[in-house]
């Protein structure tokens, strides 16, 4: 073993010689992934606000249309072509190695989805750069991991760990990294996940102050919230939670009819991405991360009327949809920020125009709840959405109507989506599976670990005299009976089966195996999910069954093995 | 047990398949075909995932591809294979496939672009599942070349005692007579190589077991190879080095799999298998 692969190994046990707690080692790979994803975030706004100042000149061209299609293309073109790696949105793909796989993810995924998002969001398509940048923090930390060949436990908490970093890096709102990877990627709250991801949010945070400046994204004037603004907000929520409802469907929608398109993959993200160009071509505020709009709404600078606003919110649904569900790279959050202030405004214009004077706050205040219901129920993750706006709005004296907003938008978009965005496509295949529950463990032990091969095959030809002594030398009921030609699994012998010949001698010799077996025995292949060999157990009243792959008998599996091996993993996954 | 195969639907496909279903029959292991409707799958090892990009042959003729397994199947008077479909996808367009299987094959083809252009190297993405995998890779000849006899080359390493012990696990399930192969380093002698198996606990086996032993010199190790059968199957470690680490220090598993003719099993150093 040379010199390289001595010092990996020495890290990669670390827990040894740090006394048989990796918490110290945890915090330093924290560290160091915060560092790294913090780093991909900001080049990811660097390369952002490069495209689109390359861009601005041309947007007032009629033929602009064209360039959101073509960098929808060149983004599909380099995810499919160049990189290989199947598209999706980032999010559900890292929550799904997390829920299936301990973590694990492509090396090429820690840059891909930064080239990609910079092609489709730079050249004016309708999304937001912060889910391809969690899919690269979170790559950064699984390679790391791999790398010094950590494990499982120790490999998800820094997948986590990038992807708060990421967070914390692209919105320079470190809590917000924390609360989200928490609530959405890692989906348990504890203290062994907690300080490294805590560490990671910081560093992330850091370099992006470092290289950016300590700047949150959207500054707002100071709003006075008094009651009837927080009672208000609960108004609020129902507009927002609609707002989810509907950008949900309609990317949902939209990649459905794309995949009718009998077209490839980047001639489909061009169409998308011309569609999109062409309704910015009249409503521009559509195109891109949007966060310029955001500003103003904020500030409460921004001009447009009640029926301006409400088009520019289906707009920019219309737009979201057809850039991601067409092909185009990029997450959700920054639209659902953008469809968020909108439908602030909107909700405060319309209050106002029914009872003047009735709010005493700026709309900006609004506007800024809007993007808290949104994000909360588009993620059904209300603590992300509350800090998040705090923390890139720098308005904590809002806190209260948020949480409020926050809460109620997620309850009702719960009511009519059962699952958030990210979730949704991984609860209906049954990939997600939270840390601690009965599905992840079950999920978590195969077939082939459980198998009891201290069975007894005997052919179906063998006399019941010669069975008898067979049964003398098991503790076993059962009996897999094989076809002694072929090798190939024809039934089972309980003992049951034998009681009434057992003790008549005259039949040992003249009834065989063949005669009294049980053909009609229900099996379970060896690749089945457990899960599925439980419910059938419980179907079926029976205790056992036979494991028969390629109709060749592999053993037995039982639930009093089960539950053993259940309490082992259980324990694994419980301890801290 | 279980072979996991990745079936082309070509000539070429078809003379893989037949090795792997000749080392099925010989081992008695049960064969997993998995005929691809995407051109890349993931291979979720214990800690690492790997890519497989097929090439676009992998995709012909999926219509056919069922009926001409299980005929190279009836050929060698087997039964049909297991046929893996996938159950679960990274994205939709991504399957992912379980490693839960013992052995694999893996021609040179399957993920790698070197391959393609003629170069013979087996390339760093199939090293990169030779190191991942805890089971053993075999790579097939081009053409179908039934084995009867096994072959180990051990230098010595880790990897070439877990290539021995694959060894005598073979045999043992075989019958077939084994034949250990070392270069010689300097001038150790083959009381050093000795005291290595005893070290890694495979003297006792390497009597009962090992019908011939050839050392040669390191320096002629092209030359020597001449002395492997043309009817043996190769077992050899590898360390799955990427590629800066080959473009620096070289690999044998590339100057062996470039001589040999023979079907070729490699154990990467994750490989736990038992005798």
């Amino acid at each position: 073993m040379g010199l390289y692969d001595k010092v990996k190994t020495w890290i990669g046990e670390s827990p040894q010689w740090l006394g048989g707690d990796d918490r110290l080692l945890l915090i330093i790979f924290g560290a160091l992934v915060g560092c790294c994803s913090g780093l991909a975030a900001v080049a990811l706004n660097f390369s952002l606000h490069a495209m689109e100042g390359f861009f601005s000149s041309y947007r007032f061209h009629w033929y602009f249309f064209v360039l959101p299609g073509m960098g929808a293309a060149l983004s599909s073109l380099f995810l499919e072509k160049i990189i290989q790696e199947g598209a999706g949105h980032g999010v559900p793909e890292v929550v799904y190695s997390v829920s299936r796989h301990g973590g694990l993810l492509r090396m090429r995924s820690m840059f891909s989805r930064l080239v990609s998002s910079s092609l489709t969001i730079g050249s004016g398509g309708s999304a937001g750069p912060e889910a391809p940048v969690v899919m690269s923090g979170s790559a950064i930390g699984s390679n790391i991991a791999r790398f010094f060949s950590l494990n499982e436990r120790q490999r998800i908490a820094l997948v986590g760990c990038g992807s708060a970093g990421a967070v914390a890096g692209v919105f320079n709102a470190p809590i917000a990294g924390l609360v989200f990877t928490i609530e959405v990627i890692v989906g348990e709250w504890t203290a062994l996940n907690i300080v490294p991801i805590a560490v990671a949010s910081v560093a992330g945070a850091q370099i992006s102050r470092l290289l950016q400046g300590n700047q949150i994204p959207f500054t707002h004037l100071h709003f006075d919230v008094d009651i009837s603004t927080t009672l208000a907000a609960a108004g609020l929520a129902i507009i927002t939670a609609a707002g989810c409802i509907l950008l949900t469907r309609a990317i949902r929608k939209s990649h459905h009819v794309s995949g009718k398109v009998p077209v490839p993959l980047w001639v489909r993200a061009a169409i998308g991405g011309c569609i999109v160009g062409l309704v910015g071509l009249f409503l521009p505020q559509v195109l891109g991360e949007g966060y310029s709009v955001i500003q103003k709404m904020v500030e409460g600078s921004f001009t447009g009327g009640f029926a301006l606003v409400l088009m520019l919110m289906l707009a920019k649904i219309a737009a979201t949809s057809v850039t991601l569900g067409w092909g185009g790279s990029g997450g959700i959050f920054a639209p659902c920020l953008v469809v968020g202030s909108f439908s602030g405004l909107m909700y405060y214009r319309g209050i106002d125009a029914l009872w003047p004077g009735l709010l005493q706050v700026n709309e900006g205040c609004f506007a800024l709840l809007g993007m808290a219901g949104m994000i909360g129920g588009m993620l059904q993750a209300p603590l992300t959405a509350i800090f998040l706006i705090v923390e890139i709005t720098g308005g904590y004296e809002t806190i209260l109507p948020l949480i409020l907003v926050s809460v109620i938008s997620t309850t009702v978009c719960h009511y009519f989506e059962p699952a958030s965005f990210y979730f949704r496509d991984l609860i209906e295949k049954g990939y997600y599976l939270r840390p601690r529950t009965d599905a992840k463990v079950l999920a978590d032990l195969r077939i082939s670990e459980l198998v009891e091969k201290d069975c007894i095959s005997v052919p179906k030809n063998m006399s019941l005299g010669e069975f008898v002594k067979v049964v003398q030398q098991s503790r076993r009921n059962y009996f897999p009976v094989i076809d002694e030609i072929t090798g190939a699994f024809a039934g089972m012998i309980h003992l049951d089966d034998i009681r009434p010949y057992l003790f008549d001698t005259l039949l040992h010799d003249t009834v065989f195996l063949e005669q009294i077996m049980t053909t009609d025995v229900e099996t379970v292949d060896i690749d089945d999910d457990l899960s599925e060999v439980l419910s059938r157990m419980d179907v079926s009243g029976s205790f056992s069954m036979p494991v028969v792959t390629n109709q060749r008998f592999v053993g037995m599996v039982s639930k009093a093995t089960l539950l053993d091996k259940y309490r082992k993993e259980l324990m694994l996954q419980t301890t801290d | 047990m279980q072979m996991f195969h990745v079936f082309r639907n070509t000539p070429y496909g078809r003379e893989t398949l037949l090795q792997t279903a000749y080392f099925c029959k010989k081992m008695d292991i049960t064969p997993v075909v998995y005929i691809p409707a995407y051109a890349k799958f993931l291979l979720y090892m214990e800690n690492d995932v790997i890519q497989v990009d097929l090439d676009e042959s992998y995709l012909h003729s999926p219509e056919t591809a069922k009926a001409h397994v299980n005929a190279v199947m009836a050929e060698l008077e087997m039964a049909p294979p297991r046929f893996f479909a996938p159950r679960h996808f990274s994205t939709p367009s991504l399957p992912d496939v379980p490693v839960s299987f013992n052995f694999m094959t893996c021609p040179k083809t399957i993920s790698d672009l070197s391959a393609k252009r003629g170069s013979g190297s087996i390339g760093p993405r199939i090293r990169r599942i030779f190191k991942a995998a805890a089971f053993p890779v075999m790579i097939p000849p081009p053409v179908y070349k039934p084995f009867t006899r096994i072959a180990v080359m051990f230098g010595g390493s880790a990897n070439a005692a877990n290539a021995m012990r694959l060894a005598v696990r073979l045999h043992r399930l075989s019958g077939m007579p084994v034949s250990l192969y070392t270069a010689e380093e300097g001038r150790r002698g083959k009381k050093y190589y000795e005291k290595l198996l005893g070290k890694h606990a495979l003297t006792g086996v390497f009597e009962q077991t090992v019908s011939d032993w050839q050392i040669f010199p390191q320096k002629d190790f092209i030359d020597n190879l001449y002395k492997v059968p043309h009817d043996a199957l190769v077992i050899m470690g590898a360390y799955g080095h990427g590629l800066i680490r080959q473009l620096l220090f070289g690999s044998t598993l590339e100057i062996i799999q470039s001589t040999l003719p023979n079907s070729l099993l490699i154990v990467g150093p994750n490989y736990r298998g038992t005798m």
